[in-house]
């Protein structure tokens, strides 16, 4: 994989058990000191988006998608609750951003991950097929 | 970006850029509450891991949206949905699922007032109340289970105020909820003759929990804090209840109102406790003592005087005077007096002497620390040797208050007792020494 452009990274939330045993006023301070964290990285423009997905959802598989299954899991470590999509420079970077997480104390688990690059065969492909997207 | 969905719809002028404080933990004892009268009292669990989930949901997508518009209402109708999933999934609620559903779906136009009507919030806000303290439940139990399920605390929490282990706060509440099966206690507000006894049941309860946060003698102190303005809070719902409205209950809250408006005042910027003597009465906090004046007023309106109105009574005695050496020591001895009758604790006896030494100087303050009846009780109470060295300091037997001074360091709890005891004994030995 190339490293030479970069597209961003992203931070992925993931777990979604570490906040169980939290105290109400626990979970409102961390809330709080994550609302004034994505509000910083943001204002920096540092945080081009981000999200929080609803827990539960559908898992889709098989083919032709024929096994569709309630999911992603109960209550698990891997499970994700949501994602910062971050326009910085490296993977250090992102990393640093990462540490910064409210959440890390308690148990959170961040992910980080850089968005590929578009490499030079799939470049190819998409000045060809532009004609045809232009179309559409 | 996806459109924030869990804004409020409603439009409304109050713009929060961060939620008020301990709001998360005042909606968790609201809708725990609610909750359980809507499940059943034997669903408690149930209620309180509902609450848990909708506050988890504010704190994964609060961060991403913002605090909503009315962050109270998004909490109780997050919890609403939350417990209708509950009750539709679960089969202990078959039989009551329609009548369940049916209350909680009602629509209106306002549809967060139609079923939780802030009336209704303190209506079961009391009726927990009622079950927490209730005297079938062991006292000590009665404050981890009220601070659990009507204050909001956590389990950690909770054991750091009472410098106790989780696991010994956990035992607790369980103890607790079993009690209350197999007592088969009610989901209510008691009336008639049984009210009066239940209130006193409850006061008793506020003013432990009061004393629980007051006392400086162990744990967390901001921890503590948050108890006493949580007993003042929960106070404060039942004297503004038809059911709490008793002159007692407004002895109770204008004495929790009165002492703990002198709490910033009590540590020094080192956390040091500080004496009465010492405290800079311009940190007292004067609207909370307007506001306890203002109750011991109510208090009066009836004939009965009970231990709450003495201790008062005592608490603005000290809050009226302008400084240490204008204190009204007498006013407050008679009040003692009247207290030693209503309340045999050596502990209040012990009070009692240190205001007649004031008085009456240190010899008649050691004389009525002789005559306390079960006087033992006290022997392993710090105060009770730092008074006694205070006495003997102030008749020059230095020997003796050094010795007073250090047996009351071994018993003292907490850092700044050290601290203010180690002080005393170096300067009884210097004394010694020259």
């Amino acid at each position: 994989m190339s490293t030479q452009t970069n597209n961003g990274y992203m931070l992925i939330f993931r777990g979604n058990e570490w906040y169980k045993g939290l105290s109400p006023e626990e979970m409102q301070r961390i809330s709080g000191q994550w609302m004034a964290w994505y509000k910083r990285l943001s204002e920096q423009g540092k945080a081009v988006a981000g999200n929080p997905l609803e827990p539960e959802g559908k898992l889709v598989s098989g083919k032709n998608g024929r096994v569709v299954a309630d999911g992603p899991f109960a209550e698990s470590k891997e499970a994700i609750g949501g994602y910062f999509l971050l326009d910085v420079g490296s993977l250090d970077e992102a990393v640093a951003i990462a540490k910064d997480c409210p959440g890390l104390p308690y148990g959170a688990k961040i992910e980080v991950r850089a968005i590929a690059a578009v490499c030079p065969m799939s470049e190819e492909a998409h000045v060809r097929a532009e004609p045809a997207l232009a179309k559409a | 970006m996806n459109p924030p969905q869990n804004s409020d719809q409603e439009p409304q002028a109050a713009e929060v850029s961060q939620a008020v404080e301990h709001l998360f933990r005042h909606e968790a004892g609201k809708m725990v509450a609610t909750l359980t009268r809507i499940f059943g009292l034997e669903h408690l669990t149930l209620a309180e891991d509902v609450v848990q989930e909708a506050l988890a949901r504010a704190l994964q997508t609060w961060p991403f949206y913002g605090v909503p518009k009315h962050p109270a209402a998004w909490i109780m109708r997050t919890s609403r949905n939350l417990a209708l999933d509950v009750v539709r999934r679960r089969t202990v609620f078959r039989q009551k699922e329609a009548q369940i559903v049916q209350l909680m779906e009602r629509e209106t136009p306002s549809l967060d007032e139609a079923v939780f009507p802030e009336q209704g919030i303190t209506d079961d806000t009391l009726r927990m109340m009622f079950v927490c303290c209730h005297p079938l439940i062991p006292s000590e139990a009665q404050a981890a289970l009220a601070l659990k399920t009507l204050c909001g605390f956590g389990v950690p929490e909770i054991s750091r105020a009472f410098l106790t282990t989780d696991a010994a706060i956990a035992k607790r509440l369980v103890r607790a909820k079993q009690k209350i099966r197999q007592a088969k206690i009610r989901f209510e507000i008691p009336v008639g003759e049984e009210l009066g006894r239940r209130l006193d049941g409850v006061l008793q309860s506020l003013y432990l929990l009061f004393n629980e946060g007051y006392k400086a003698s162990s744990g967390d102190r901001l921890v503590r804090e948050d108890i006493c303005q949580e007993a003042i809070r929960l106070t404060s719902l039942l004297v503004e209840h038809p059911a709490g409205n008793q002159p007692r209950t407004h002895a109770l809250l204008a004495l929790m109102l009165l002492d703990a408006a002198r709490l910033p005042a009590r540590v020094d910027g080192q956390g040091n406790l500080l004496l009465l003597k010492e405290q800079d009465r311009s940190f007292w906090d004067q609207a909370m003592l307007a506001r306890g004046m203002f109750h011991l007023a109510q208090s009066a309106a009836g004939e009965e005087i009970t231990v709450y109105h003495l201790q008062a009574g005592i608490a603005a005695c000290h809050s009226a005077a302008k400084d240490y050496e204008s204190t009204d020591w007498r006013q407050i001895l008679s009040l003692y007096d009247q207290l030693v009758k209503l309340d045999r604790s050596p502990v209040v006896a012990l009070n009692r002497a240190i205001v007649l030494a004031n008085i009456h100087g240190p010899k008649a303050g050691l004389d009525a620390i002789g005559a306390i009846r079960d006087r033992e009780v006290l022997n392993t109470y710090y105060l009770l040797h730092a008074v006694l060295g205070e006495f003997e300091a102030r008749l020059q037997h230095t020997k003796a208050a050094a010795r007073h001074f250090q047996k009351s360091l071994e018993l003292a709890e907490t850092r700044s007792e050290e601290q203010f005891l180690t002080k005393r004994l170096q300067a009884c030995e210097n004394q010694v020494r020259n």
